[in-house]
């Protein structure tokens, strides 16, 4: 006994040692286990976790206002938290019938309200609540309106039972977590627990698929996970879940309500959904009718839902049975719909709207916690014996102004378990959250559950969405339903597997990748060349003429649209002496459209919207890219040559960023919209430069030095040099970057793989579509061009009038094909 | 009393719409005083579809889906409704004579009774009527002393808000917050129904918001001109033992056969006449233009309207 030596817990109740100081029978074999291998094991096992954890990319996400989101990894102790198969059996039994009370809770006030009539509940409770949706009335008596997942708070008490804490219903929270535990914990158990027998999760997840089954009408492939998207705390969850129930996961945006039903946007047209695994809170679904400032939800969806045309899992309006105001009333409430006595014992709670309650409360403040029955995880709990005297009488003040808003509960010390921190064993409180499901009349529970732990040894408050330890929870004894489970967990992924079903959203976020991946790789090389030309980089014999230096500067402003910029004519003496000062802004400045900055931002939303798409690495990667950039931007008085030592770095990272979205996933699973997006908008870019840099007839020696920087800012040099044996001439250059059919940057090039890889798109057509037209109309106008005309110029002209023309005339339809494109296959207006 | 209502909202865009949800809510309530004869609703672009519904309030609620290009959107609500006067003042009668002080009013509150319970709704902040300061709690029991009557108590609070808050409009809007109007002391009568539902609501007496119209006559000699009414608003608050009871600030009267009602709920947003979620580029721009005038025959009416438009 030399590590739990150490082990010694203050509280009323220890998991492991009971009051004598003897190991409890069910962590017998646990505790000799640990004896047994020795801290030096415990350690490398932990540090095992970590890597897996870390692998597997379990994440909170973390707001931090500085610098953007941000993850915090997951963490999870090697010890886990033990329950003798007897006494879960009678947890299960209490948890079961807490579940079906909530159902039967959650039906009645949103159809006969007979808990109020009758007198069971105070209105007061529920009118008052913020979980009251008066939006679904009526809806409870819809035979599909069921609390389908459900989970409890719960962690023992002092006289040794496991108490009921907090009700999860809205979208409860942790079942992903609690999976992802145990996969890891079976990859230690093997040598740190051998031969302790423990309950499966399995069948649990099977009996989510059939439920999802079930409601969907016997097509899952209707579910949808409807997640708030990647900057909510539990994104990871929500992508894990959605793989393990094998669900598309959608956000709002994927989808549109019509005909009384929500249909998801996908690339090959509309899908009907009819079942939600819903992880958006109740009043962010619908912003026609419930919050209007809500961006994750569909408008109309309470429609579909009051037209039976949408299951729900959980239905809106369950945030009213999140509602700490009904524990008073749980014991009347089972006798009043089951005539049974409550089984789980709950933490004693006294409701303020009553008057000997309210007496009772104020008379016993100091050994009572006041919360809100409207509690949010900001809301504050009150401590009474924290209290000084002051803020004790401006606390009775508004409590009595509104006390059915409040109720007080005991305060209570939980039980304690084991921990393992660097290197020895220390007790902590822990919480247990359970889960339940809906299988027909009944609830099953899962034979395990999500155990979280205070933070420091002293805190007895536990607060999930800081991240926090977890531990996972392990129920002794065979699993004599699951010995050879027909589906063991395994984590499949379930992305979209080919483009006709990849959702819409992420459809048109592929697309803007590649437009603002490929504007922003060449607005770097563009500042780049630029600042190089202007510090004299390439070291001419000839000092670089200042023509040149201006023409790269117009061709800056035109190329990202920062009009005036660099023409501007009231700043030109400032522009002439200190072009740094603009070019710096085009870099940095976030707020000024088509900067360097803002294009990036841009960049990162497509990015973070398409996370469940791309690799661990393209992810890891990007992270860095905006991290080192808020660093960058951030910073003031950055040396002229610093400042294109940084650009360097950035674009090779965005070449990394580039090559790793190519490997992510296939042509066919939507990387050819990625691809389209890219070509076109480099396509329109060189246009741009081309017309601002070539279209001014110009001197010899200026002309050859804009060719070269031309040739250089697409970082094509040698490829030309390949192509063209003679030095650098308008003509040829014009060639290589309008006509070549094998330089890959050329427009000749882009038209002809856009329209093959429009082939591959649902929406082809035998005749041509109106996107494909643009483009053909674009290759009749390529093998129209005769470059000899192009550049004619008449002695008093200064402008190659016709060349300018053409470009022109390119471009529109490049963008002409970008937008039908877009009207196309992102907008589903005439389906 | 029978009235012809027109109540017409338009939603301008600033781009065009192509796909556009919306609620309305234009279609009177029926009451034991009030008979909805005739109701038409007129929308502009064509509907693709819609749905109505009876919300948890009682109020009617028509759910429209645009789906072409467009970038105004009418909605108009057409409706004659009969304003049954008898029984009215009996009606008002009873209440008083059944109205009950201010403190037996708390005390039954408190205690489960199967006739309050629904009342009980409209005893909570909502969105647009949070909980409000103690200074609002002061001013409202400088009415509402402990064995004062209810209904006496009510009508001073009315008769002191129509006379210490000036009707000024352009001064707010539907979510300028209660107490900025009460340090005002102006704004419109949306404005003092709320003012008045919060200040019941903080010493814990149920109020809701009532929507509606009223008729305004012009002056003698003018011709009134279509279209130059607006919605009303005005509170109702329920007195235990008594019922439900109107009070109009803005007027300082208990309404009888000039108010017609439209809708009622916890506050504004609960009766809003046409909200709408459009995927769009810009802003929007919300028009309201109600006109409401004792009935007369159908072409008279029709020739008012022509003569009005070419003014």
């Amino acid at each position: 006994m030399q590590i739990f030596e150490s082990y010694i817990a203050g509280s009323l109740f220890d998991e492991v040692y009971d009051s004598k100081k003897n190991v409890r029978e069910c962590w017998k074999d646990i505790v000799k286990n640990i004896e047994d291998s020795g801290l030096e094991l415990l350690k490398e096992k932990q540090s095992e976790i970590d890597w897996h954890l870390e692998n597997n990319g379990v994440t909170y996400n973390i707001y931090d206002d500085h610098n953007g989101p941000s993850t915090r990894s997951w963490s999870l102790d090697p010890i886990p938290f033990v329950i003798e198969e007897r006494e879960w059996a009678t947890i299960t039994k209490g948890l079961q019938q807490r579940a079906k009370l909530f159902n039967l809770i959650l039906k009645d006030l949103y159809s006969e309200q007979n808990l109020i009539k009758d007198n069971i509940v105070p209105a007061e409770v529920i009118f008052g609540h913020k979980g009251f949706s008066t939006e679904v009335f009526n809806f409870g008596s819809k035979p599909d309106f069921n609390l389908y997942f459900y989970a409890v708070d719960m962690a023992r008490g002092p006289d040794g039972k496991m108490w009921v804490i907090s009700d999860k219903t809205q979208a409860p929270s942790g079942l992903a977590y609690a999976i992802e535990n145990r996969l890891t914990m079976n990859v230690i158990a093997n040598d740190l627990y051998p031969n302790i027998a423990t309950k499966k999760l399995s069948s649990f997840i099977e009996d989510y698929k059939s439920l999802i089954k079930e409601l969907s009408g016997g097509d899952a492939s209707t579910a949808v996970l409807l997640t708030p998207g990647p900057h909510n705390e539990t994104y990871f969850e929500h992508a894990y879940l959605s793989s393990f129930l094998e669900i598309n996961m959608v956000q709002g945006a994927d989808m549109l309500a019509k005909n009384g039903s929500l249909w998801l946007k996908s690339l090959s047209g509309l899908k009907k959904v009819n079942t939600l695994l819903r992880r958006v809170d109740d009043r962010f679904c619908d912003p026609l009718e419930l919050r209007n400032d809500s961006t994750l939800g569909v408008a109309g969806l309470l429609e579909a839902m009051r037209e039976n045309n949408l299951n729900m899992i959980n239905p809106i309006g369950s945030a009213v049975t999140e509602n700490i105001g009904l524990n008073p009333f749980m014991g009347k409430i089972a006798q009043y719909f089951l005539k049974e006595d409550l089984l789980l014992p709950q933490i004693a709670t006294w409701w303020c709207g009553q008057k000997n309650e309210l007496e009772y409360v104020l008379k016993n403040l100091d050994k009572l916690i006041i919360k809100k029955i409207n509690t949010t995880e900001q809301s504050r709990v009150y401590f009474g014996r924290k209290m000084s005297l002051l803020e004790r009488d401006a606390f009775i003040e508004i409590l009595t102004l509104n006390p059915h808003q409040y109720v007080a509960q005991e305060e209570i010390g939980f039980s304690t378990v084991p921990y393992y921190a660097s290197n020895k064993i220390e007790p902590r409180s822990a919480v247990i959250r359970a889960f339940c499901l809906k299988k027909g009349d009944d609830y099953s529970v899962m034979n395990g559950g999500l155990v979280r732990m205070s933070a420091s040894k002293d805190n007895l408050l536990i607060a999930s969405k800081r991240g926090g330890i977890s531990k996972d929870l392990w129920i002794l004894g065979e699993d004599l339903l699951n010995k050879n489970p027909i589906n063991p967990l395994t984590f499949t992924t379930c992305i979209e597997t080919c483009i006709d079903n990849i959702s819409t959203l992420k459809a048109e976020n592929l697309f803007w990748l590649g437009r603002y991946l490929a504007r922003s790789i060449s607005t770097t090389r563009l500042i780049l060349h630029l600042i190089k030309k202007i510090t004299n980089f390439y070291r001419y014999e000839v000092v670089t003429s200042k023509e040149s230096q201006l023409i790269l500067q117009n061709a800056l402003t035109h190329m990202t649209m920062t009009y005036p910029g660099f023409m501007d004519i009231n700043n030109k003496k400032n522009l002439d002496v200190f072009p740094m000062l603009e070019i710096t802004s085009v870099i940095k400045d976030t707020y000024r459209t088509g900067s360097l900055s803002s294009t990036i931002a841009m960049l990162s939303n497509a990015n973070i919207n398409l996370k469940d798409l791309m690799t661990h690495e393209s992810w890891k990667l990007f992270e860095k890219i905006q991290k080192e950039w808020y660093d960058f931007i951030g910073r003031k008085g950055d040396s002229t040559m610093s400042v294109a030592g940084e650009l360097d770095k950035f674009l090779i990272y965005f070449m990394a960023y580039k090559q790793l979205v190519n490997e992510s996933i296939f042509k066919e699973q939507g990387l050819i919209l990625y691809e389209i997006g890219f070509r076109i908008e480099d396509a329109l870019l060189l246009i741009s430069k081309v017309k601002s840099m070539l279209c001014v007839k110009l001197d010899r020696s200026i002309e050859h030095d804009v060719l070269e920087g031309l040739i250089n800012s697409i970082e094509s040099l040698n490829a030309y040099r390949a192509h063209y044996k003679n030095a650098l001439t308008l003509k040829s250059v014009l060639d290589f970057l309008i006509l070549n059919s094998q330089f890959p940057k050329s427009l000749m090039f882009t038209a002809k793989e856009l329209l093959k890889e429009f082939k591959i798109l649902p929406k082809a057509k035998e005749v041509s579509t109106s996107y494909e037209r643009a483009i053909l109309e674009i290759e009749a106008l390529l093998h129209s061009i005769d470059l000899e005309i192009l550049i004619q110029i008449e002695e008093e002209n200064v402008v190659y009038m016709e060349l300018d023309k053409i470009l022109s005339q390119l471009s529109d339809l490049f963008l002409e094909c970008s937008n039908e494109f877009s009207n196309t296959y992102f907008s589903h207006h005439d389906e | 009393m029978i009235y012809d209502i027109y109540h017409k909202t338009e939603f301008k865009y600033q781009s065009s719409v192509t796909f556009s949800h919306n609620l309305a809510r234009l279609k009177p309530k029926e009451t034991p005083f009030q008979k909805l004869l005739e109701y038409s609703m007129e929308i502009s672009p064509t509907v693709y579809e819609s749905y109505d519904f009876v919300d948890m309030f009682g109020n009617s609620n028509t759910h429209i889906l645009i789906r072409e290009p467009h970038q105004t959107l009418t909605v108009i609500g057409k409706s004659k409704v009969e304003i049954l006067t008898d029984g009215i003042e009996e009606y008002i009668e009873n209440i008083q004579k059944n109205s009950i002080s201010y403190e037996s009013a708390l005390k039954r509150l408190s205690t489960f009774n199967l006739s309050d319970l629904y009342a009980k709704q409209y005893l909570f902040e909502s969105e647009l009527i949070p909980n409000n300061s103690f200074k609002i709690k002061e001013y409202a029991l400088e009415s509402f002393h402990k064995k004062r009557d209810l209904f006496e108590a009510t009508t001073e609070l009315m008769n002191r808000i129509f006379n210490d808050f000036k009707f000024l409009s352009g001064f707010s809007n539907i979510t300028t917050p209660v107490e900025e109007i009460f340090e005002a002391k102006k704004g419109v009568c949306q404005d003092f129904a709320q003012f008045a539902i919060s200040a019941l609501r903080t010493i814990g007496l149920p109020a809701k918001y009532m929507s509606g119209y009223i008729e305004t006559v012009p002056l003698s000699g003018e011709k009134k001109l279509f279209g130059v009414d607006a919605s009303h608003a005005w509170f109702s608050i329920y007195i235990p033992n008594a019922g439900w009871i109107d009070f109009d600030p803005t007027n300082n009267i208990i309404p009888k056969e000039q108010h017609i009602l439209l809708g009622s709920g916890r506050d504004y947003h609960d009766i809003s006449p046409l909200k709408g979620v459009v995927f769009s580029s810009g802003n929007s721009n919300l028009s309201v233009m109600v006109d409401v005038r004792k009935a007369q025959s159908e072409t008279k009416m029709m020739m008012q309207m022509q003569q009005s438009q070419s003014q």
